[in-house]
């Protein structure tokens, strides 16, 4: 494994340089607290930043995407017939990832690129993507991602892991993709292998030692689906949830959406949006009749599909990376880790 | 009170008009509509709340 | 107020107890620093998890509705005057509701104590009107009154305007030379500016509709933005469908909206959508002498017709 030492008084310049084949997208500080946004101009990437409030997933998966349109216009060739809309895939890199945001986007890979379907405006915009990874040194208090397997050093899903070494980044380069965006920014400087690592391996350590809160998923998947769904609790769950769709939108790995047709004049394009199985509308059918008609079977599919459906699909752990962003927004404080804990340790009761 | 949430938001208050026109006052709807126009002509072309591209 | 939920504890007990009501709603400790949750409590056994402090920024009116048999609620003076709202509006009758008041002293401003620390908030105590606030890197002692939410600073009905139980001794209500400093400074921009400062208000919006759910005004069946047949609104985030709802959420609140911030409360983004409603009250106000669920026996300005009724607008 490479790794590179980045002086902190060459950081602004190569990542200027980048932009010469890389469109940035990284934190940035706003009236509302840190996003994730493309990186126009001059901007970059604020590296002291805190979790931000949403999550990186809009880079692959923008809220609104036009995906494809056509005119109605019966005079033009190709009238009526839907073409891809154009859109942007050149290299573009997401600077400062939280690697729990990293591993998100290898869960929501799971859905969007199969074997048997491949949405291609999640999997174009993935290849174009170099993902440039910061290690957290100092985890915040609603971090729970070491027991939700990611953590604040965790490497799936990275081409390149920086660590903040105060006057220096140490950058651990994980694949070719992240090899090409280093020789981009110029960042050349090789450092030792074996003591980086071991540098790394400090922060890491110290770094998870101060996560404190933690899930338990151990008994997920053998507990019986048809148990869980009527399990007692749902209802208490529920009580003061008040529907919105906050937890699902500011969620790494909440990956459903919603297709919608719209006109102007002799143009008509379909957008993909995020949607949120909070909102009734998210299951009513074109009869009228809604499926989960009532709050307490809407929260419920929402834990279930994370923490049981998910787990046994995949086997590839729970569809929670513990990055505490539900848990800090959620207005009414409902709070996945009990919940999780509390499905982990249901038993019926005969 | 919508007129004045409007004003509040941005729109120019002399793009939103309301009366109240019977069917046998064909002449206050001319005048009203000549008003209107008028006055929305001199404010130019309206920008805000405009859905510009799909 | 630290001293109220004794009060109401007792209070809630004794109803419980003689079965004049078949639950409680009211708050319980959240999870998390500066978060309390509602709770619907339904056995004696079960009081001691109420509680009742300067986070509790939620409109519990917004709970009962739809609810069987006869319920009590804790309500501080904007829920009471929502209640009002609601009883006048047909969502619940007066003798199903038991409310148990509580004089209120303003709500804590969340977010503006988190923007004092760089780092996340792991403790939160208070006592009267001091606050002690911890992070994992410093400790802070605020005064409560400065860190109230901006609905609280300009709040004119602390006490409970209906109640059959008070959970604490009344407070004096604030005098205000100028309930609407904040309309003022809207009011003051020309066009232009006025639309820009919208913009930018509604920039970071993500619909996710917490405002429109923490609202107890909007309880429609279907709201406007999730009609399907025929859809009256874009779903995505373009800007002008974006205000189109909040435009309109707003506007839905006219002459009913008690200013009481659980909508700001909620939002994610931090955006303080009462800048829209905010208009809409003053008007209220200034038009037709009107503060919404004062009254239990009067229905909102838009609802009915008056002759008195200004019409200047009007050609």
């Amino acid at each position: 494994m490479k790794f590179i030492t980045i002086d902190k008084k060459d950081w602004a310049k190569g990542i200027e340089k980048s932009r010469e084949t890389y469109r940035l997208f990284g934190p940035v500080k706003e009236k509302n607290g840190f996003l994730i946004k493309s990186l126009d101009n001059d901007m970059l990437p604020d590296m002291e930043y805190h979790d931000s409030v949403l999550s990186a997933k809009s880079v692959l998966f923008p809220q609104s995407e036009k995906m494809m349109t056509t005119s109605l216009d019966e005079s033009r060739d190709g009238h009526h017939i839907m073409n891809r809309a154009d859109a942007d895939y050149s290299p573009r890199a997401v600077i400062g990832l939280r690697p729990f945001d990293a591993k998100a986007i290898q869960l929501v890979k799971l859905n969007f690129d199969t074997k048997e379907y491949r949405d291609p405006y999640w999997c174009d915009a993935y290849e174009a993507t170099t993902f440039v990874g910061l290690g957290i040194n100092k985890p915040g208090f609603y971090d729970f991602s070491t027991s939700a397997g990611s953590g604040p050093f965790n490497e799936e899903g990275l081409d390149v892991l920086l660590a903040d070494m105060d006057d220096t980044y140490l950058a651990k380069v994980l694949t070719d993709k992240g090899q090409a965006y280093m020789d981009a920014c110029g960042f050349k400087t090789q450092a030792d292998a074996k003591e980086s690592q071991a540098l790394i391996d400090v922060l890491k350590k110290e770094a998870q030692k101060n996560i404190v809160s933690r899930i338990h998923t151990d008994k997920l998947k053998e507990k019986t689906t048809l148990e869980l769904h009527e399990a007692p609790f749902w209802d208490d769950i529920a009580f003061s949830c008040i529907n919105c769709g906050t937890c699902t939108y500011v969620c790494p790995t909440c990956w459903c959406f919603d297709i919608q047709d719209e006109t102007k004049q002799k143009t008509t394009s379909r957008f993909k949006n995020w949607d949120t199985c909070m909102s009734p509308l998210f299951t009513l059918h074109t009869t009228g009749h809604n499926p989960r008609d009532t709050k307490t079977q809407r929260v419920r599919q929402r834990f279930m599909h994370k923490l049981k459906y998910f787990v046994d699909k995949y086997d590839q752990g729970t569809m929670c990376v513990g990055c505490g962003r539900c848990v800090k927004s959620c207005p009414v404080n409902i709070d996945i880790r009990e919940v999780c804990n509390l499905m982990n340790a249901y038993e019926k009761q005969e | 009170m919508m007129g004045n949430l409007l004003e509040h938001m941005g729109i120019e208050k002399d793009r939103v008009h309301f009366s109240w026109i019977s069917s046998a006052e064909a002449t206050k709807f001319v005048d009203v509509v000549k008003e209107i126009s008028d006055k929305v002509r001199a404010i130019g072309p309206n920008t805000k709340f405009v859905k510009d591209y799909i | 107020m630290n001293t109220c939920i004794n009060k109401i504890r007792e209070i809630a007990s004794k109803l419980l107890e003689n079965g004049e009501v078949e639950k409680v709603i009211g708050f319980a400790n959240g999870t998390i620093p500066m978060a309390t949750s509602p709770v619907v409590i339904n056995s004696k056994q079960d009081v001691d998890k109420l509680v009742f402090n300067s986070t509790c920024g939620l409109n519990l009116a917004n709970y009962v509705r739809n609810q069987k048999g006869k319920v009590a609620v804790i309500a501080k003076g904007c829920d009471s005057r929502n209640i009002v709202t609601h009883i006048v509006e047909n969502q619940v009758k007066r003798d199903q509701i038991h409310i148990i008041g509580v004089p209120c002293t303003g709500m804590i401003n969340k977010k503006k104590i988190e923007a004092l620390f760089g780092d996340d908030i792991i403790e939160f105590t208070e006592d009267g009107d001091t606050l002690n606030v911890k992070s994992s890197t410093r400790e802070e002692t605020l005064n409560k009154k400065e860190y109230l939410r901006d609905n609280c600073t300009l709040c004119m009905h602390r006490n409970p305007v209906v109640y059959d139980d008070l959970a604490g001794d009344l407070v004096q209500e604030q005098t205000l030379e100028n309930p609407y400093p904040d309309v003022d400074r809207i009011e003051a921009m020309d066009a232009d500016a006025k639309w820009q400062h919208f913009q930018e208000l509604t920039q970071n919006c993500i619909r996710c509709y917490a405002c429109r759910n923490a609202c107890p005004l909007c309880y429609c069946p279907t709201c406007f933005v999730d009609e399907s047949g025929p859809q009256w609104v874009g779903k995505g985030q373009n800007k002008t469908d974006v205000d189109t709802f909040h435009f309109l959420r707003a506007f839905h609140c006219a002459g009913r909206c008690t200013d009481c911030g659980a909508c700001v409360e909620a939002c994610p983004m931090d955006i303080n959508v009462r800048d829209f409603t905010r208009k809409l009250n003053k008007d209220s106000f200034e038009m037709f002498g009107w503060e919404a669920g004062l009254d239990i026996t009067k229905r909102p300005p838009l609802d009915v017709y008056s002759p008195g009724d200004p019409n200047a607008f009007i050609k």
